[in-house]
């Protein structure tokens, strides 16, 4: 299990991670988000070692992470992280040494995920003639030659055609089966609300919103009415607690302040002509986030 | 950690090595240096006229039998004679003709004219088609002088005999009471005009190789971002010491490699005899290792060589943990190509010095850079033959260079695990400065 616990860095002056604890077990995926500049990467660093907490723990099985764990630890960063002169297997072979694997395990295990990815032809091409999109899967494929432990993936999708998320949420829901702790950060929140059963949501270092998306999306008062059919949109924007009502294509979107305004929507949907959807949706993560961080994600 | 250092130090010299780039610069070094070794005999193969004598008309006015002719012709072979080289003569032909239409029929000719003089015995005109060159014009009128003096003397009703006597060159026998210091100081001078030069090219090319490869190679690693994921697999310690050991391994690897094309440049020359045709100032290879073989200098040799191969070491070493720390500090490879030229060029204030060293003898400003990190790798080696520092000073330049590693490796290293992961230019200097307070 991976703990962390109430960690806090500093650069000089500036607190960049205030105070952050959360726990990830094996077989969870869990989301790290934030706008950019919240804490997210500086997290990512701390527990993979590279940069040590001001103050606080990060425990991996009870062990505190060094040199001597982070061969389980797998690591994708935001940015390519690609050594792009050298070729796919001599850049998995670099980096699987460095994790302490053997040079004939390296290559059988990327001949297997190569082959998964659909570029085994490019086993001996030197990365920089590959395309962005390529390029991703093969650090993917780096990331997890290892087989990690802990996984930690920093926007994961980036450069990916729709196919190819695909293929790489299938790779992630495996080994999130096979028993992986999954950390991950991403800017698309509908890959999030797929993957992530446990959040964090950072927010100038700090947490704003934390726990098990479910609940937290149960717990958020906020709810999204979807009406199809012919409705007085002015009527049930008199009602009290209606914050919005949008058309989207045939649909009305009703947001609303919190579950009591349902009934009252609902009496004056009632009066409405060929109604043939009534549907109280939980709020998105996406509005969740911009409700709590005050801004949206992309910024 | 001690196998991921083996691992790191054999992808960095394969990065280096088994490339094409590695091996087309060898194939042009190899050309170049079996080259440089032969450059006289493929002079001498493309031909030119450069091994021709200067061809002289001498139109001699000064008298019927042609005697100032004669005597001129006379006073030739003595200069040859006197300079054993048969280069530093000309050959001298009897005209009547006109010298404008002599050098239009043969333009390289030169066309002496000489007439009597009341006052000055002759006078003479040189008539040339271009500029005639200094040393010729000297060796020249050294001949003209001699036949002057002779003429002279002739009409001074002195005897043929006596003439000879005062006309024969003079035999300047030299004597040197310590014949230890003649050799020691002929063996001195031959290895700082022609070893020393051999010694410092390969030293520079050498150390801008390492410096570069450090330089690359970390900053290859930190602009890719690669740097995150080795760091978080091996510490910034052992990396850093796998970039040093590398990059020494390669310029040993290279060292050997050019000293393996400088043999093969002599085998060669050996093999295919080459004879000096550039004079004596030419490359002689046999000559050279005779005269220092031959001379006392061998024995100062024996703790000269494995001193000043000591130092080399240390400075390459200490030249790939500056160029480890910089690079790490810089954030591209612009910045760090900006860094690299005033690092490599402490080298060159070493051979500069050295060769100033020769005529500022006893110079205590020369004698201080010998003791100065990175500079005395070149500088004490050659105080050290000319005896102008003894082997006690030249052990505390090695110590100077072993605390300067020391240095360089115990705060080096902070500012590198620092630098490694720093990819912003903003308060760079305070950061690093931090860094170094840890």
């Amino acid at each position: 299990m991976l703990k962390v616990s109430h960690i806090k860095k500093y650069y000089d002056d500036f607190l960049a991670v205030d105070d952050l604890s959360f726990e990830v077990k094996p077989g969870e995926i869990f989301g790290l988000l934030g706008v950019n500049g919240a804490g997210k990467t500086t997290t990512f660093r701390m527990i993979i070692g590279l940069l040590e907490p001001s103050s606080g723990k990060i425990t991996l099985d009870g062990k505190p992470i060094d040199y001597s764990v982070t061969d389980k630890i797998g690591f994708l960063t935001e940015e390519r992280s690609l050594l792009t002169k050298l070729t796919v297997l001599e850049q998995a072979i670099y980096y699987g040494v460095l994790k302490g694997m053997k040079e004939e395990d390296i290559e059988r295990r990327l001949d297997e995920l190569l082959e998964k990815f659909k570029i085994a032809d490019y086993k001996n091409k030197k990365i920089k003639e590959l395309s962005k999109g390529n390029q991703q899967k093969v650090q993917f494929i780096m990331a997890i030659i290892n087989n990690p432990k802990l996984l930690i993936l920093d926007e994961p999708f980036s450069g990916l055609d729709p196919f190819n998320v695909e293929l790489f949420k299938d790779e992630i829901k495996e080994m999130a089966s096979n028993g992986s702790m999954i950390i991950f950060s991403s800017h698309r929140m509908e890959h999030v609300e797929l993957f992530c059963k446990k959040l964090i949501v950072l927010k100038n270092g700090k947490s704003v919103l934390e726990g098990d998306l479910k609940e937290i999306k149960h717990k958020f008062r906020k709810k999204n009415i979807i009406i199809s059919g012919e409705v007085d949109t002015e009527e049930i924007k008199k009602i009290k607690g209606v914050i919005s009502v949008n058309k989207n294509n045939l649909d009305y979107e009703v947001k609303i302040a919190d579950e009591s305004v349902v009934d009252l929507v609902f009496k004056v949907v009632s009066k409405g002509k060929n109604i043939t959807k009534f549907l109280v949706e939980e709020p998105s993560l996406n509005e969740i986030f911009i409700e709590k961080v005050g801004e949206t994600y992309e910024k | 950690m001690k196998n991921k250092l083996k691992f790191l130090v054999k992808i960095s010299l394969n990065r280096k090595i088994k490339t094409k780039w590695f091996v087309l610069a060898n194939v042009i070094f190899a050309v170049l240096i079996v080259g440089l070794f032969n450059a006289d005999t493929i002079i001498n193969a493309f031909g030119g006229d450069f091994d021709e004598v200067q061809k002289v008309y001498v139109k001699d006015n000064s008298n019927s039998e042609y005697k100032t002719y004669n005597l001129l012709k006379e006073q030739n072979e003595s200069y040859k004679k006197l300079t054993s080289n048969s280069d530093n003569a000309f050959k001298f032909k009897k005209t009547k003709d006109n010298a404008k239409d002599i050098i239009k029929k043969d333009k390289d000719a030169w066309v002496l004219v000489i007439d009597n003089d009341k006052d000055n015995v002759i006078r003479v005109k040189l008539v040339s088609e271009g500029y005639a060159s200094a040393s010729e014009y000297a060796q020249i009128t050294t001949i003209l002088n001699d036949v002057k003096s002779s003429l002279a003397l002739s009409l001074s009703n002195i005897s043929s005999a006596e003439l000879k006597k005062i006309s024969s060159p003079i035999q300047l026998e030299r004597k040197i009471l310590d014949e230890s210091k003649k050799s020691e100081a002929e063996g001195t001078q031959m290895i700082m005009s022609t070893v020393f030069p051999l010694i410092i090219l390969p030293f520079f090319a050498l150390t801008i190789f390492l410096v570069q490869m450090v330089g690359a190679e970390v900053n290859d690693e930190k602009t890719t971002r690669g740097m995150e994921i080795i760091i978080s697999n091996v510490s910034p310690k052992v990396h850093f010491f796998s970039k040093v050991i590398a990059s020494n391994l390669f310029v040993l690897v290279q060292g050997v490699l050019l000293v393996g094309y400088a043999l093969l440049g002599i085998g060669i020359r050996s093999y295919f005899g080459s004879k000096s045709i550039l004079g004596a100032s030419s490359f002689d290879i046999k000559g050279l290792l005779n005269s220092i073989i031959g001379s006392d200098v061998m024995s100062q040799l024996g703790y000269v060589i494995p001193l000043a191969l000591i130092l080399m070491i240390l400075t390459f070493i200490g030249y790939a943990l500056l160029a480890g720390i910089l690079a790490s500090m810089t954030t591209n490879t612009e910045d760090f190509q900006q860094l690299q030229m005033p690092i490599v060029i402490l080298s060159l204030v070493g051979y500069y010095l050295a060769m100033m060293a020769g005529v500022f003898e006893g110079s205590i400003f020369i004698k201080i850079f010998a003791f100065v990190p990175f500079i005395s790798a070149i500088l004490a080696p050659s105080l050290l033959i000319l005896g102008q520092i003894g082997v006690v000073e030249f052990v505390i330049a090695i110590i100077l260079m072993i605390v300067t590693n020391y240095v360089l490796i115990k705060y080096g290293l902070r500012i590198y695990k620092v630098g490694i992961l720093n990819y912003s230019s903003k308060n760079l200097w305070k950061k690093m400065f931090k860094a170094l307070r840890r």
